[in-house]
């Protein structure tokens, strides 16, 4: 890495927020994505709005690639940096502005999602997005992601909870998209920019809603002997018209995982699946609809219903829950954590599909998902270091994400693209799509080093493509 | 690939190799609205209809742009589901023009606005280029997000020709309210704080002045429309809360088409927004201006911080009067219809902005789609 680069972003930010030996770097060479590593050539973390612009500055003068990294979290390789520019944003962590009465936040990109709702809390209010890693991860990962969680069911995405950003573009201009105090009008950047996995920029100040706090939540436990009827106990709640905050379900692999291990949270290790509904909103009649649920369920052969007594208990469902991940890390050194979409009305069939496939190449699959998104999160524990159980873990996952396209739906809900899902992209999308796609980064960053390499598989932009036939036709 | 989505595509090819320009339209039920198009050729969507694909157990629905929402009302409806968009102007305009006009109703505070409803759509790029962005599932982060990008472009950047949307149950039983209320600008910011401190938020609530509110046969003061939904108990417990914000009056659910579809004729509408807190002062602004013009019809949306103003095709409106009394606010104005005359003279900074711009090079390099609607150059 150029060592001019490195003397440069010191005199922005000062020696001790550039990593520049090797022994530091790797400590940033991997993410959330098992089984890559891959070392940035530099670090560098601007604890400031204007140190932030004067590095993005520096790097488009240097014409030096870089990526974002918020809390490096991410699930798809998205944070990973090969030898270019690491660029840190967890410094950056000031709540500049939280405005009760019109339910809104302006918030640094590093400011970590539960920290805001911490923040919030006493005012009655919280941040909706709820990711699993929500204690660790930021809010402007969160926007490059369009992050999801259990509880967007009802309350929508990432997506639906900005609504204006002020970002740095990558040659260094400060642009602002979206309105916080008002309808937009013009075109929905703040919608372009949501979900651009670090590729158009670095959003230096995000406008957020902020949810208030639901008078009333009832959390149910739901236990079935088979994954069958845990999948239409979905569709038939959801068929009924309840929007649940939260519709999750666990199979019996995650269970025991779960009970397993210190976030034991008494779900019946004998069960096929549990689905895990959280109803809440305006107390009146809520638990006309806690009653519905449960009829539905037993209707469709739950063993029995637990609705939580208390807050503790509430807690402890949920602590199982988000904690699955964790779990799983007792069983084997290594877990795949895989995102994908189908159908409400194609879960059963397409759950059944994943253990046929789990079994054809003995692998091990934890379900752990949103099943009322139909965002499925099928999680294989494996090892490795060995080359035959990793093969056969790579197959089954081409598998499963084939099923998935072919069942209508998506290869990712909430984890984003990254590096981890290229190989997928040009199969759910059309060359056309993709150019598409490669037009509106390049109106970001035309010279697309922010984030390289990233979301849109290279071969598929027009520029490679004829360089492709070109050189077919020298060789020609 | 629809062999009417190539026909389309083989027509915008054709016009962007020509260089003539087209306008896109619907059923044309909005062709007034936005700025004057003055293209070579008419693309029209309005024979291009048909649900394609409804799976009422996803709660999703696929139809070609040029589907009237009605035709969509309908089929939801035998399902006991609904589509959340409920435009201005009622439902015998199609999908494609709502979501190209992101046009939201009286339930897109609870419901979510376009952008929020549409999950994916079919476009044909300004070069003839065939774009599926998007999916048919609920939840969807594959790539760069196209679908909002083309949601609210005004058809600048493509022509949709087919649209994937999120439905939604009706609620087991719904009531609608008139809430005899206070006008002034203090006694609106503090409802809509008050609206927004409930703990539920009700399907829809809209403010109506005076003369909107003789016109639809609800006496002649102030009043707050609320429609509320659930089930039994708990749409009796939201009825109840709602007591302390005035009298109460029951309501045909009917009212909410009805003040859909107030037709302006060929005079002005257009909108004014700024935070929900600042609703009165809003509300109060907007009434100042449309006085100035003779009066009118005015509605807003206390939760949204949005108040829509409809001049009578009786009223005299100068273009400088429109474009005086939208400078002076501090809030957004977004025009919907104004006279031909006045458009020149109304703010075009929405969509001119270096990055908007580049946009739109990049997926109409010929500027041949709807040239000049969003302003800028025409």
């Amino acid at each position: 890495m150029n060592p001019s680069l490195a003397e440069k972003l010191v005199a922005i930010v000062g020696p001790r927020r550039v990593l520049a030996r090797t022994s530091e770097l790797l400590a940033y060479s991997s993410d959330g994505l098992p089984g890559y590593t891959k070392v940035p050539g530099i670090a560098v973390f601007p604890g400031t709005r204007d140190e932030l612009i004067a590095v993005v500055r520096e790097l488009a003068r240097e014409n030096a690639p870089f990526v974002p990294r918020g809390a490096g979290t991410g699930l798809s390789g998205g944070a990973l940096a090969d030898g270019v520019v690491l660029l840190g944003l967890n410094r950056l962590r000031r709540i500049l502005k939280v405005d009760v009465v019109n339910q809104l936040a302006v918030v640094e990109p590093g400011v970590v999602n539960t920290v805001l709702t911490r923040e919030v809390a006493p005012h009655g209010l919280h941040y909706a997005p709820d990711p699993s890693s929500q204690a660790a991860c930021t809010i402007g990962g969160n926007v490059a992601e369009n992050a999801g969680g259990p509880h967007c069911l009802k309350y929508g995405v990432t997506l639906n909870h900005v609504v204006a950003i002020t970002a740095v573009l990558p040659d260094g201009t400060v642009t602002s998209f979206g309105n916080p105090v008002g309808e937009s009008a013009g075109y929905d950047l703040v919608g372009a920019f949501v979900g651009s996995e670090g590729c158009f920029g670095v959003a230096l100040e995000v406008t957020v809603r902020l949810q208030r706090n639901p008078q009333a939540v009832r959390t149910l436990l739901a236990d079935f002997t088979s994954i069958d009827a845990a999948a239409r106990s979905v569709s038939a709640i959801i068929a009924r018209g309840i929007l649940p905050a939260a519709l999750e379900m666990m199979d019996a692999a995650t269970i025991r995982a779960v009970e397993a291990s210190i976030y034991a949270a008494g779900y019946p290790v004998d069960a096929e699946a549990v689905l895990l509904i959280e109803l809440d909103g305006f107390e009146a009649g809520l638990d006309d609809d806690v009653a519905t649920v449960v009829s539905l369920c037993t209707g469709a052969g739950a063993r029995s219903v637990r609705v939580a007594r208390d807050d503790a208990e509430r807690a402890r469902l949920w602590q199982g829950r988000k904690k699955a991940f964790g779990a799983m890390g007792r069983i084997s050194p290594h877990l795949v954590v895989q995102d994908a979409v189908v159908p409400r009305t194609k879960l059963p069939s397409v759950l059944a599909e994943i253990q046929a496939i789990a079994a054809r190449h003995r692998v091990r699959v934890c379900n752990v998902f949103h099943a009322g998104d139909g965002n499925l999160h099928p999680n294989i524990p494996y090892d490795a270091h060995d080359p035959d159980e990793s093969t056969r873990v790579h197959k089954a996952m081409r598998e499963i994400m084939e099923t998935c396209m072919a069942a209508g739906g998506s290869i990712t809900g909430e984890h984003g693209v990254g590096m981890d899902k290229l190989a997928y992209m040009d199969q759910l999308f059309t060359t056309e799509t993709l150019q598409a796609m490669c037009d509106l980064r390049d109106v970001f960053d035309p010279k697309r080093r922010s984030n390289p390499g990233k979301v849109v598989p290279i071969h598929s932009c027009r520029e490679w493509s004829m360089a492709r036939a070109a050189r077919r036709r020298e060789g020609a | 690939m629809s062999a009417t989505t190539k026909a389309v595509a083989e027509r915008v090819r054709e016009a962007h190799g020509a260089q003539r320009t087209l306008r896109i339209s619907g059923a044309g039920t909005w062709l007034t609205s936005g700025r004057p198009v003055d293209a070579d050729d008419t693309l029209s969507l309005a024979d291009d209809r048909g649900i394609v694909e409804y799976v009422p157990g996803d709660l999703t629905l696929t139809a070609r742009a040029g589907t009237r929402l009605s035709e969509i009302v309908a089929a939801t409806r035998a399902e006991g589901q609904w589509l959340p968009l409920d435009p201005w102007g009622g439902d015998s305009g199609t999908l494609g023009a709502t979501l190209s006009t992101a046009t939201a109703g009286p339930h897109s505070f609870s419901s979510g606005l376009p952008r929020d409803v549409v999950l994916g759509a079919e476009f044909v790029s300004g070069t003839g280029q065939i774009v599926r962005a998007g999916g048919r599932v609920v939840k969807n982060v594959a790539g760069f997000d196209l679908t909002r990008l083309l949601v609210g472009s005004w058809g600048t950047l493509g022509v949709i020709t087919e649209a994937t949307v999120r439905l939604r149950a009706r609620p087991e039983r719904a009531r609608t309210l008139a809430i005899s209320i206070a006008a002034t600008h203090t006694a609106l910011n503090e409802l809509a704080i008050r609206l927004r401190a409930l703990p539920f938020t009700p399907l829809a609530s809209e403010v109506v002045n005076p003369r909107l509110a003789t016109h639809l046969g609800l006496g002649d003061q102030p009043i707050l429309l609320a429609r509320v939904g659930g089930n039994e108990k708990s749409v009796q417990g939201q009825l109840e809360l709602l007591r302390v914000f005035g009298e109460q009056l029951d309501v045909s659910e009917d009212v909410w088409d009805s003040l859909r579809t107030l037709d302006p004729g060929d005079a002005a509408t257009w909108r004014w927004s700024h935070l929900s807190s600042m609703f009165g002062d809003t509300w109060s602004a907007a009434d100042r201006s449309t006085r100035a013009l003779g009066g009118s019809f005015m509605h807003g949306n206390p939760a949204r911080g949005l108040v829509r103003v409809l001049v009578q095709p009786t009223a005299r409106v100068t273009p400088a009067e429109l474009v005086r009394t939208a400078a002076a606010f501090q809030g957004t104005v977004v025009m919907e219809q104004l006279p031909r005359s006045a458009w020149p003279l109304a703010d075009s900074r929405a969509s001119d902005d270096p990055t908007s711009r580049a946009i739109r090079d990049k997926f109409d390099p010929a500027g041949i789609l709807n040239a000049g609607i969003l302003g800028g150059p025409a």
